[in-house]
């Protein structure tokens, strides 16, 4: 099951409430969302869903969408 | 034990540093400006040289490609030796004209200290985060970097170098990428000879807590120490016998 650990874990290495975040959030919406963020925002999830993104899934996950289905692609659940 | 790139490998602080890693059993590629001190070391065995200019970035690119090619697997351990003393005032009381320091001389000074090692280091770093190769990168500072009379250019590239080094270890840290940067103080090489008068060396030593220069094989040590201590990040090991304390 990838949602019960995915929102907040965006919630936690965004720093905004779980309920703001919707699948249709994007990298724009979140102003803490950064390129450095995004780094800390990959290696959460890799460790939380036990895999390694290659560099065209980190650059496609700019959406909360984008990410579930990069972690659908990988058969992710939460470690 | 694994693999090793020193740029700058071929210069006395650089050499010392690739053998310190090679006698612990690295494999260790030495990229350097071509020249007779790269094919010295090159004869090595153990030793890879590659010879590249780093402020050509294509050709930093093709180098790193080259050593992570040969190496066959990741390559978790850069060491940034590369770097070139300049001394010059700002204004040359001295000259009858061009008295001001030379804007060329200054970029040059800066590309070969700062840059290069900017340009080595994105690469190395680009290749351990697209293989989620856990490491450390150790570049080399010097205790110019709070300011020598003299040195501007220089001492500028080195402070840059630290500010960098500190940049990149809170950047990189959530990936397993340790920073570290080495600041010398005065080391008992022929560049630090040719850079100064022995009579500017002997006042150096008498104003050192140990009264001594340091030596190349002791700045290899500290380098050992950055690679092998896996908690040690951000920060600067000042090794200058005391003398800025």
């Amino acid at each position: 099951m990838i949602e019960p650990a995915l929102i907040p874990l965006l919630s936690d290495v965004l720093g905004v409430p779980p309920k703001s975040l919707t699948d249709g959030t994007t990298m724009k919406d979140v102003e803490t969302w950064d390129s450095l963020r995004h780094i800390e925002l990959v290696v959460r999830i890799e460790e939380t869903f036990g895999l390694n993104l290659g560099p065209d899934d980190i650059v496609r996950m700019t959406n909360v969408a984008a990410i579930r289905a990069v972690l659908a692609q990988h058969g992710a659940a939460a470690a | 034990m694994g693999h090793a790139i020193v740029t700058g490998g071929a210069g006395h602080l650089g050499a010392a540093t690739a053998h310190a890693l090679r006698q612990r059993g690295h494999t260790v590629f030495v990229i350097d400006r071509p020249g007779e001190a790269l094919q010295r070391i090159g004869n090595e065995a153990g030793i890879v040289p590659i010879a590249c200019d780093l402020l050509d970035p294509e050709a930093a690119s093709a180098a790193f490609s080259t050593a992570w090619g040969m190496a066959g697997a990741a390559i978790p351990i850069l060491v940034n030796a590369v770097g070139r003393i300049h001394s010059a005032p700002l204004v040359n009381l001295l000259a009858a004209e061009n008295r001001k320091h030379d804007a060329a001389i200054w970029r040059d000074v800066v590309d070969a200290n700062l840059t290069a090692t900017f340009i080595s280091t994105a690469e190395q770093v680009d290749r351990m985060v697209a293989t989620r190769t856990r490491g450390v990168v150790v570049n080399f500072g010097s205790i110019a970097a709070s300011g020598n009379a003299g040195q501007a250019a220089y001492s500028a590239a080195k402070a840059g170098i630290v500010a960098a080094t500190v940049a990149w270890g809170k950047e990189l840290g959530p990936f397993g990428i340790r920073f570290v940067a080495i600041a010398p103080g005065f080391i008992d090489t022929p560049t630090t000879h040719d850079a100064l008068s022995e009579a500017a060396l002997k006042d150096w030593q008498r104003r050192t807590p140990l009264r001594r220069l340091g030596t190349a094989t002791e700045v290899a040590d500290a380098v050992l120490f950055a690679v092998n201590n896996a908690h040690f990040s951000g920060r600067v090991i000042e090794l200058d016998g005391g003398l800025t304390l």
